[in-house]
């Protein structure tokens, strides 16, 4: 499902944010990304997005290589691939409901097919009956929750997770990895950048940590060193 | 489609709202920017028709009692000829009734009430003449005062007594609201510009997360192209409105100006106010979609 290629990215000749990173992520994987801050797993993220490209390196998701393909085909690449963010960045004017509808709406899908995918995602987050509030209304478990079926609705083959958990207390927290892992279950492939060391320990999922943009280590049902 | 289609109507005037002062001021540039536009043509165009019996080098006209029969013209005609003879005169040509009307069409276009008194009957043809390059005005002001004597000339106008004044006026008016209405049509395209920069930045939130679940660029910027094209249609309907009052003010207030002024041909006529109107709106949606375009595309990544 997604494989990069002896990638190297830098922001400048001072800052390398990954250098010559490699590996291959199945479909279904569900796979932590772990590291100090700073060591590149943010950008790692950013790169399976087409948000960045490499200096040097190929960068497969859904078996094409992403960094050549035209500005043009990305946004058709995106509606392959959902994203969570630690600030969970939802639209603070538009309700439960239209925060995921919006996901929908900007690639186009017909109304009532989003009249009956939204409450049905709404449903599988824990959601239901609150579709009518604002972000302001719900706490901030809830709020991930939208960020996470906001993610899912377009039912993704692909879900990144960039510090999901990072601004939540430790059970919200849990709350927030059992949806995961939910979603993981059902095919789809998870990548999470986290320095929850609980989270990843309790999991036992694969671990790929990096060190100053280099992998250090790539370990199947790993724990948090 | 159409939940697209509903949603970029719907995102459009969610903007107009959002940006209420903005849009405002943008809408008031255009206009007024679009209106001195509008004028300056419409200016021109009364130029045009006031200087049109003066066009081809003509600088004196004869006008010829209506009803002169062939003989009295006859001898008019010869009487120039012999001008054209001695290299004093290049050319001349008869304007004969319908010519005349023609011309009293666009000469009286500001008076109907004058023109209407004309007809086939009482109408005074008329003799253009272009005299040789090297004669001097002092020689045709004083061939003016013998043609004035022959028998059936009912009077004798040289050019330099009205067309050096018009033109003059014509080059200032026309330069100075030329730039003035370049100059405004730039503030307004850039005003557009901002508000569209502005509403881009007020929504990059919104703008982050339609890129991240797979909006085309295209689907992003057509709100906002959108929005400015509005923009500028809206100031382009209200100039529109303004300058067909201006004109139908103008055209009235000409009728009372004294015949021996000269101005009331300064008019508009055949209807071309609507086509500087159609000019106005193209030129109006245009500078409103190219502005919020290049904002779109140049803010895309806010």
């Amino acid at each position: 499902m997604i494989r990069l290629e002896n990638v190297t990215k830098s922001y400048s000749t001072e800052v390398v944010a990954l250098r010559d990173a490699s590996f291959d992520i199945a479909k279904g994987e569900f796979v932590f990304l772990v590291g100090p801050s700073g060591s590149g797993k943010s950008t790692m993220l950013r790169l399976l997005n087409r948000e960045e490209r490499p200096e040097r390196g190929a960068v497969w998701v859904a078996g094409r290589n992403i960094i050549d393909m035209p500005p043009s085909r990305v946004p058709h690449l995106r509606r392959n691939i959902g994203n969570i963010f630690q600030d969970y960045k939802l639209l603070s004017n538009k309700t439960v409901f239209e925060n995921v509808a919006f996901a929908q709406e900007v690639i186009g899908k017909p109304k009532h097919v989003i009249r009956q995918q939204v409450p049905a995602v709404l449903d599988l987050v824990g959601l239901a009956g609150k579709e009518d509030r604002f972000p302001h209304q719900l706490s901030g478990g809830e709020q991930q929750r939208v960020s996470v079926a906001r993610a899912f609705v377009n039912r993704p083959l692909i879900l990144i997770a960039d510090e999901p958990t990072g601004n939540l207390d430790p059970t919200t927290g849990e709350g927030i990895m059992r949806l995961l892992d939910r979603i993981n279950k059902t095919g789809t492939t998870v990548v999470m950048a986290t320095h929850d060391q609980r989270i990843v320990n309790t999991m036992r999922k694969r671990v790929i940590q990096l060190d100053r943009g280099v992998i250090v280590r790539d370990q199947a049902r790993g724990v948090y060193e | 489609m159409f939940s697209r289609f509903t949603y970029t109507l719907r995102e459009t005037f969610a903007g107009f709202k959002r940006n209420i002062t903005l849009t405002a001021a943008a809408i008031i540039t255009s206009a007024i920017s679009l209106l001195i536009f509008g004028l300056t043509l419409l200016i021109q165009e009364g130029f045009d028709n006031l200087l049109q019996r003066w066009e081809g080098g003509v600088e004196m006209i004869v006008f010829v009692n209506a009803g002169t029969q062939p003989d009295g013209l006859e001898f008019i005609q010869s009487t120039l000829n012999e001008q054209v003879s001695v290299g004093t005169v290049a050319s001349f040509e008869y304007c004969d009734v319908v010519c005349s009307l023609a011309d009293a069409d666009r000469v009286l276009a500001g008076d109907p009430t004058t023109r209407k008194l004309l007809n086939e009957t009482n109408i005074p043809t008329l003799f253009k003449i272009v005299p040789a390059e090297s004669t001097e005005v002092a020689f045709l002001r004083g061939l003016k005062e013998s043609y004035q004597q022959l028998p059936s000339v009912h009077s004798v106008t040289l050019a330099e007594e009205q067309l050096d004044l018009i033109s003059r006026l014509q080059g200032f008016v026309s330069t100075y609201t030329t730039g003035l209405w370049i100059a405004l049509m730039l503030a307004s395209g850039l005003l557009i510009w901002n508000t569209i920069r502005t509403a881009m930045f007020a929504r990059r939130r919104e703008i982050e997360v339609m890129k991240l679940v797979g909006a085309t660029d295209w689907f992003i910027r057509i709100p906002f192209m959108l929005e400015g094209l509005i923009q500028g249609l809206l100031g382009a309907i209200g100039a529109v409105g303004i300058m067909q009052f201006v004109n139908w003010r103008w055209t009235q207030g000409v009728r009372d100006f004294p015949d021996s002024s000269g101005m009331t041909a300064l008019v508009v006529v055949d209807g071309y106010q609507w086509t500087v109107a159609i000019y106005i709106l193209l030129f109006g949606a245009l500078v409103g979609m190219i502005g919020s375009g290049i904002a779109a595309s140049r803010f895309l990544d806010v």
